[in-house]
C-alpha cells in the first residue's frame, strides 16, 4: 500500500482530483454539467494522444520534434483525400495513420542510418513536413467531410464522448504493449540498458526503429481524432502541439533517458493541463497564465522527482 | 544482428608504438567548405533566374541584416551546444530581454545602447538562471529550459499587456532607424563611401568574433568545452564545472538578447512575437554547420555559414515566389542532405583508414 | 573426468599488442576452475572470447556435442555462446532497472503465448532458475529493490537461465561483503556438486583458496599453469606464477627522505563521509607513499575524500605542516598544488575527443592566460616540453588524447599535474593495462619525481610495483588503515606481511 501511495502516478491522481473538485466548486458545479463535461473530455482527447506519441520515443532515450506537424500533415492529408480526391471516411481515416507510421519509420531509418541524434534529425523531418502540411492545401481549410466522421467525432456514449473513449482505448492499447509484448519489453530494456539488451540478443536498431514508427503512428491517431473532433481542417494544426507532448510525459514521471515510462502519468499529466486550460477559460483569465503555469508545473515536477529520489537515497 | 561488439578497450591496450599519425582531414570533408560551395552555388542560381537576387538595396542590404540575426541566434545555441546541452527557450529568452529593452526606452527614454545594455544583462541573467538550475539539480537542460520557455512565454505577453496595454512598445530611440534602414554607403568622407552594408552587419560579426575568441583562446571558453567533453575528468581536473555550466548559458542568453535587439531594430519594433521564430534555426545553423549535440567541440565559423545558407535559401525562394512553408520543406530538405553526407564522409574516411593501414 | 570446455592455443591480438598468446583453457564437469593473472595478463580477453564477444585471431574453441564428442565451434556473438550453454556474469551490471526479476533473468527469451508475453511461464522458469541457487527470492520483485548482492545472485541466474553447463563468474565479489561472498561461494559450490562448471576470475587469493579445485595462470597472454589442481600449490607458488619472477628491481633514481621534514601531506585520524576512520598518514617531500589494499578497500575513494569529493568529518589534513580545508579539486590544485592522477584514466583522466595540448594544457590555462585568453606559443612549448620529459610519443600535440595508445594516454594524464607544478601527487593505478615495458619506464618516472621533491602518494593492487617504487607501504581494509611497513624492497617479505596485514586486518604497526 505504502508503495502505491508514494508513486509519482498517485501524487497525480491526487492533485488531479483535488484540482477537478476544486475547479468544480468554484464553478458552481458547472464543470460537471453535461455540456461542460462533454467539452472538457473531448478535447482531452488529443493532448492524452500526443503525450503518449511522445512517449512511446522518450522510452528509448529519444526524441520525437516532428510529433506535432505530423499530426498536423496526416490531418490535412485525409482532409484533401475526403474533400478533394472524395475518397470515403474510411479510407481517409486508414491513410491518415499509414501515413504517420510511414513518417514515423522513416525518422527511425535516418536515425540508423545517419547515427544521428533523434532530436537533430526530427527537427529536419520536422521542417520538411511544415511545407509538405502547407503544401497540400495551402493556407485553405477542409471542412464539410464526411458527415459520418464529424458525427463520430461529436457522439458521445453515456455521457462520454467517444473520442475521448478512443484516448483512452489508445492508452490501454500502448500500455498493454509496454507491459505485456515481447517487442515492447525489448524497447524498454533497450532504453533501460542498451548494452546488456544487445548482450541479451535485443537488436538495437529494431528498437530504434519500432519505438519511432509508433509515435508516428500515434501521431496519425492524433490526426484522425483531430479531423474528427474539430470538423475542419488546415495547414495550422499541430503548430502547438511540440511544446504539450513533452509537457505530459515529462510531468507524468517519464525519464528522458530512456527506460522508465508511464502511461497512467502521463494520461494523468495531459488531464491536469487540460484543467489548467478549463480554468482559465471559465475565469477568463489571461491565456498566457496558463503557460506560465504549465511551466512551473513542468519544472516543479522534475525537481520533486529528483527531490524524492535523493530521499530515497538514489534511484538504486 | 550484427556481431560487431561494442568500441571497447581491448582487455590489454596497444603498446607504446605509436598508430598511424592523424592526417589532417582531406579537403573535401570539410563541412564547412562545402557550405560555402553550396552557398556560392546558390547565389549564383538564384541571380540567374531571378536578377532581383541581386538588387542592392531591395535585396541584398535585408538579406545581411537577416543573415546578421540568425547568425547570433545560432550562436546563442551554439554556447550551450558546447556543454552538450540545450537551450529551448531561446526564443522566449530574446523576447523577455527586448521587453526590458522596449521598457527602458518606454518608461526612462534611456539611449539606444543604454537600452541595449539593459536587455543583454536581462539576457544573461536568465540564462544564468537556467544554468543554475540545471548545475544545482542535475536535470536535464532540456527539460529546464521548456519549463523555462513555457513560463516565459506566459511571462512575456503578460508583461506586454502591463507596460503596453498591447504586444509592442511604440518607442524609437533615436539611432535605431539609422541601424534599421542606413547601409554603410549613406556614410560618405568626402567622395568615398562605405560599401552596401547594413550598420547591423558589424554588430553580429563582433559577436561572431567574440564568441570565435571565447572559444578558441580564452580559458573560460575552453574549460566549458572541456566540461562539454568530460565533465567527470573537468571536474577533476580542477575545473569549476558548475561555474562552468551556468557561464554558457549566461553567454546563450546574452547572445538570444542581443538576437533580439537586431531584430527588434530590423522590424522597427519592440514586440511580443520577436523570438517566436528562433528556436529552429537556432538548431539548424550550428548544426549545418557541422556542430553536433554531443558537446566539446564547437564551429563559430560553420554556424555563420549555416545561417547564411537558410537565409540565401529562404531569400532566393522567396523571390521565386515560393511561400514560407514551402520553404521549411527545401530547408528541411537541405538539413537532412547535410546529415547524410557528414555520416558517408565519416564511412568513407574509416574505409580510407582502413584501406592505408 | 568428462571436459565439457577446451580452449586450446588462442591468440588474440590488438593493434601493437598480443592479448593472448597461445593461451589454453580445459574445463572439466563440476569443478571450481579459477583462472588468474595480473591485470594484463589476459584474463579478460579469454573471457570475452569464451562469450562470443571477441572472435580469436587464432587457436580453437571445442566443446561437446551433443554425443559428447568435442567439436571445434566458432561463437560468431554472445548468443551463439549461451546458445552453447555458456553463461557468464560480467564484473558490470547488466540488469535492466525497471524489470523484474523474472524478466531480468528471462530476458535473452521472454516465453511468449498469442504474441504476449507469457507470465506464468516467465515465473516458472525464473523460479526454476532461483531454485538452482537456491534463491528465495519474489519474481515479481523489481530488480531496482534489491541488495547489491542479491543483484550479483540475480545476474547469476540469469546466466543459468539458457540451461548453461559452463558458468564464468568475474570477479563477483568485487562489491560484497565477506558473508555475502560466502553466499555466493556456497552456491557456486552446489552448483558444482550438480555438474556444472564455473570459471571463477578473482583477485582475492583467500577466496580461490577457499573455493577453487584447479586453477589456470595466465601471464602476459600465455597459460603458466593449465588447469593444475590448486591443492598442489601453495599461495606463494601461486603468487609467484602470476607475477613470473617478472618482478625484477628496475634501476631507480636514488632518495634520501629527510626524516624530520615537514610531511608535504599528513592525515591525522581522518574520517570522511565516504566510510572512512581513523585513517593517518604522512608523505614527506621527496618520498613515495604506497597506500595498498584490495579493490574497494576504499583507497581511490580516500584520494577523493582528500579532494573535496566526498566530506571530512573528523581528524586533520595538513599540507606542508599547515591545516587544509579543501574544497574541491580547483583549490587541492591551485592552493595546496595537490594533483590526482586518476586510476580510470579514460572516464576521469582524459578528454579523449580533445587534443593532447589541452589535456596537457588544462590544469595551467590559468596561468598562462593573458586578460582571460591563453597565449598559444607559451601552451605549445609547455606541451612541447612535457611531451619530451614524459617520452610522450606524438604525431601533433594536436592529435586527439583518443588516438593515442594507453602507455602514452596514461603519461598524458600524468602531464597535466606535472605541468601544473604541484608538490603532492596521488597516483592511483598508473600501470594497469600497460604492457610491462612501459610499466618498467612508468616506474622510472614516478621515482625520478620523487627524487626531485615531490610527495607521492601511490595507490596500486600491484604488490611488485609497490615493492619496487614505495619507501613505506600502508596497508587498506575496509576504509581504515591497518598497518604500515618499511619498504626493504625483499619482495618476499613484503609480500607476506602486507599480505598478512589484509588477511588478519589488525592495526599492527610493524
Amino acid at each position: 500500500m505504502r508503495s502505491v501511495i508514494r508513486t509519482n502516478e498517485f501524487t497525480l491522481a491526487v492533485i488531479a482530483a483535488l484540482g477537478f473538485a476544486a475547479l468544480a466548486v468554484a464553478t458552481d458545479f458547472n464543470l460537471l454539467t453535461a455540456g461542460t463535461l462533454d467539452a472538457f473530455l473531448r478535447f482531452l482527447a488529443l493532448p492524452i494522444v500526443i503525450g503518449l506519441a511522445q512517449m512511446v520515443v522518450l522510452a528509448v532515450g529519444q526524441m520525437n520534434l516532428s510529433v506535432g506537424v505530423l499530426t498536423g500533415f496526416c490531418a490535412v492529408a485525409s482532409g484533401w483525400l475526403m474533400v478533394d480526391a472524395g475518397l470515403p471516411a474510411p479510407v481517409a481515416v486508414l491513410a491518415a495513420l499509414a501515413l504517420g507510421a510511414v513518417v514515423g519509420l522513416v525518422n527511425g531509418l535516418l536515425v540508423i542510418f545517419t547515427r544521428i541524434n533523434g532530436f537533430i534529425v526530427t527537427l529536419a523531418t520536422m521542417t520538411i513536413l511544415e511545407g509538405l502540411r502547407y503544401g497540400v492545401n495551402g493556407t485553405g481549410t477542409y471542412q464539410g467531410y464526411s458527415p459520418g466522421l464529424r458525427e463520430f467525432g461529436q457522439a458521445s456514449v453515456a455521457g462520454v464522448p467517444v473520442v475521448f473513449l478512443l484516448a483512452v482505448v489508445i492508452a490501454v492499447a500502448v500500455a498493454l504493449f509496454f507491459r505485456r509484448t515481447v517487442p515492447g519489453r525489448h524497447l524498454l530494456a533497450f532504453g533501460g540498458n542498451p548494452f546488456a539488451a544487445r548482450l541479451s540478443g535485443i537488436s538495437n536498431d529494431r528498437a530504434l526503429v519500432l519505438a519511432h514508427t509508433l509515435s508516428g503512428l500515434l501521431a496519425g491517431f492524433a490526426a484522425v481524432i483531430v479531423v474528427a473532433a474539430f470538423g475542419s481542417v488546415n495547414a495550422s494544426i499541430g503548430d502547438d502541439l511540440l511544446l504539450p507532448s513533452f509537457a505530459a510525459p515529462i510531468i507524468g514521471g517519464v525519464a528522458l533517458a530512456g527506460g522508465m515510462i508511464s502511461v497512467t502519468g502521463t494520461v494523468l499529466a495531459a488531464f491536469l493541463v487540460r484543467l489548467v486550460d478549463v480554468s482559465q477559460s471559465q475565469f477568463d483569465i489571461n491565456r498566457r497564465w496558463v503557460d506560465l503555469i504549465i511551466g512551473a508545473v513542468v519544472l516543479g515536477a522534475v525537481l520533486l522527482g529528483q527531490f524524492r529520489d535523493k530521499l530515497s537515497g538514489g534511484p538504486r | 544482428m550484427k556481431t560487431e561488439t561494442a568500441p571497447e578497450a581491448p582487455a590489454v591496450p596497444p603498446a607504446a608504438e605509436p598508430r598511424p599519425p592523424a592526417r589532417a582531414l582531406p579537403v573535401w570533408a570539410n563541412p564547412r567548405l562545402g557550405l560555402l560551395i553550396v552557398i556560392a552555388v546558390l547565389v549564383v542560381l538564384f541571380s540567374s533566374l531571378t536578377p532581383a537576387f541581386l538588387d542592392p538595396r531591395l535585396t541584398l542590404a535585408p538579406l545581411q541584416a537577416d543573415i546578421s540575426v540568425y547568425v547570433v541566434v545560432g550562436l546563442a545555441q551554439l554556447a550551450v551546444l558546447s556543454l552538450g546541452h540545450m537551450n529551448m527557450a531561446v526564443g522566449r529568452m530574446a523576447a523577455l530581454s527586448t521587453f526590458a529593452m522596449g521598457l527602458a526606452y518606454d518608461r526612462l527614454g534611456v539611449p539606444l545602447l543604454v537600452g541595449l545594455l539593459v536587455g543583454l544583462a536581462v539576457g544573461a541573467g536568465i540564462g544564468a538562471l537556467a544554468g543554475l538550475l540545471i548545475a544545482k539539480t542535475g536535470v536535464n537542460s532540456f527539460v529546464v529550459t521548456l519549463a523555462l520557455d513555457f513560463g516565459l512565454l506566459g511571462l512575456v505577453t503578460i508583461l506586454y499587456t502591463w507596460a503596453t496595454g498591447g504586444v509592442s512598445f511604440a518607442v524609437q530611440p533615436s539611432g535605431l532607424s539609422a541601424l534599421r534602414f542606413d547601409t554603410f554607403a549613406d556614410y560618405c568622407m568626402g567622395e568615398v563611401c562605405g560599401p552596401r552594408i547594413p550598420l547591423v552587419v558589424p554588430i553580429a560579426v563582433a559577436a561572431a568574433l567574440g564568441v570565435g575568441l571565447l572559444f578558441r583562446h580564452a580559458r573560460l571558453g575552453r574549460e566549458i568545452l572541456m566540461t562539454g567533453s568530460n565533465t567527470v575528468a573537468a571536474e577533476l581536473s580542477g575545473i569549476p564545472t558548475h561555474r562552468r555550466v551556468v557561464a554558457a548559458h549566461a553567454l546563450s542568453g546574452l547572445l538570444a538578447a542581443l538576437a533580439g535587439f537586431l531584430l527588434a531594430a530590423n522590424n522597427g519594433a519592440f514586440s511580443a512575437n520577436i523570438g517566436e521564430s528562433f528556436l529552429l534555426p537556432s538548431f539548424l545553423a550550428p548544426v549545418l554547420g557541422g556542430t553536433l549535440l554531443a558537446g566539446g567541440a564547437v564551429s563559430v565559423l560553420g554556424t555563420a555559414l549555416g545561417a547564411t545558407l537558410t537565409q540565401v535559401i529562404y531569400k532566393g525562394l522567396n523571390l521565386l515566389q515560393f511561400s514560407l512553408e514551402e520553404l521549411k520543406l527545401y530547408i528541411g530538405l537541405v538539413l537532412l542532405a547535410a546529415l547524410s553526407l557528414d555520416r558517408l564522409r565519416a564511412v568513407l574516411a574509416e574505409r580510407r583508414a582502413v584501406s592505408s593501414s | 573426468m568428462t571436459v565439457v570446455l577446451s580452449a586450446e592455443k588462442l591468440v588474440k591480438t590488438f593493434p601493437g599488442v598480443r592479448a593472448l598468446d597461445e593461451a589454453t583453457l580445459t574445463l572439466t564437469a563440476g569443478s571450481v576452475h579459477a583462472l588468474l593473472g595480473e591485470n594484463g595478463a589476459g584474463k579478460s580477453t579469454l573471457i570475452k572470447i569464451l562469450t562470443g564477444v571477441y572472435r580469436p585471431d587464432g587457436g580453437q574453441l571445442r566443446l561437446p556435442g551433443p554425443d559428447g564428442e568435442l567439436r571445434a565451434v566458432q561463437l560468431g556473438n554472445p548468443q551463439d555462446a549461451q546458445r552453447a550453454g555458456i553463461g557468464v556474469v560480467h564484473q558490470e551490471r547488466n540488469l535492466i532497472p525497471a524489470f523484474s526479476v523474472a524478466e531480468n533473468i528471462c530476458l535473452q527469451h521472454l516465453p511468449r503465448r498469442a504474441g504476449l508475453l507469457d507470465r506464468a511461464a516467465l515465473r516458472t522458469e525464473a523460479r526454476r532458475c532461483l531454485d538452482l541457487l537456491d534463491l528465495d527470492l519474489d519474481p515479481d520483485l523489481p530488480v531496482s529493490r534489491l541488495s547489491v548482492a542479491q543483484l550479483q545472485l540475480v545476474e547469476i541466474a540469469k546466466a543459468l537461465s539458457a540451461e548453461s553447463t559452463v558458468l564464468l563468474l568475474d570477479e563477483p565479489t568485487a562489491s560484497l561483503t565477506n558473508d555475502e561472498a560466502d553466499r555466493l561461494y556456497g552456491i557456486v559450490r552446489r552448483l558444482s556438486e550438480r555438474g556444472h562448471a564455473t570459471v571463477l576470475v578473482s583477485h582475492k587469493l583467500e577466496e580461490v583458496f577457499a573455493v577453487a579445485d584447479t586453477v589456470t595462470v595466465l601471464r602476459d597472454g600465455r597459460s603458466v599453469a593449465e588447469a593444475e589442481p590448486l591443492a598442489d600449490h601453495s599461495r606463494e607458488e601461486i603468487v609467484d606464477l602470476m607475477v613470473g619472477r617478472a618482478y625484477q628491481q628496475v634501476h631507480l633514481a636514488a632518495r634520501t627522505v629527510a626524516a624530520d621534514v615537514e610531511p608535504a601531506l599528513a592525515l591525522d585520524a581522518v574520517a570522511t563521509t565516504a566510510g572512512h576512520h581513523d585513517v593517518s598518514l604522512a608523505v614527506r617531500p621527496g618520498e613515495i607513499v604506497g597506500l595498498y589494499g584490495l579493490v574497494g578497500a576504499g583507497r581511490s575513494e580516500l584520494a577523493k575524500a582528500l579532494l573535496g569529493l566526498d566530506q571530512i568529518t573528523a581528524g586533520e589534513v595538513r599540507v606542508h605542516g599547515r591545516p587544509a580545508r579543501i574544497r574541491d579539486v580547483g583549490d587541492a590544485l591551485h592552493r595546496y598544488r595537490i594533483g590526482y592522477v586518476t586510476e580510470n584514466r579514460k572516464e576521469e583522466g582524459l578528454f579523449l575527443d580533445q587534443t593532447v595540448a589541452r589535456n596537457t594544457a588544462v590544469t595551467v590555462w590559468r596561468r598562462l592566460a593573458r586578460l582571460g585568453l591563453v597565449r598559444d606559443r607559451a601552451e605549445r612549448s609547455l606541451v612541447d616540453e612535457y611531451a619530451d620529459r614524459l617520452g610522450i610519443r606524438l604525431a601533433s600535440p594536436d592529435q586527439h588524447a583518443g588516438q593515442l595508445s594507453g602507455g602514452n594516454q596514461q603519461k598524458v594524464s600524468l602531464a597535466k599535474w606535472l605541468a601544473a607544478d604541484c608538490d603532492v601527487l596521488i597516483i592511483d593505478e598508473p600501470t594497469v593495462g600497460i604492457d610491462v615495458r612501459t610499466k618498467a619506464a612508468f616506474h622510472e618516472l614516478i621515482a625520478g619525481l620523487a627524487a626531485r621533491g615531490m610527495a607521492i602518494l601511490l595507490i596500486s593492487s600491484d604488490l611488485p610495483e609497490m615493492v619496487t617504487l614505495a619507501d613505506r607501504i600502508a596497508v587498506m581494509r575496509e576504509f581504515a588503515i591497518v598497518g604500515e611497513l618499511d619498504n626493504d624492497h625483499d619482495y618476499d617479505r613484503m609480500s607476506q606481511s602486507v599480505i598478512r596485514f589484509i588477511h588478519d586486518g589488525q592495526g599492527v604497526v610493524a
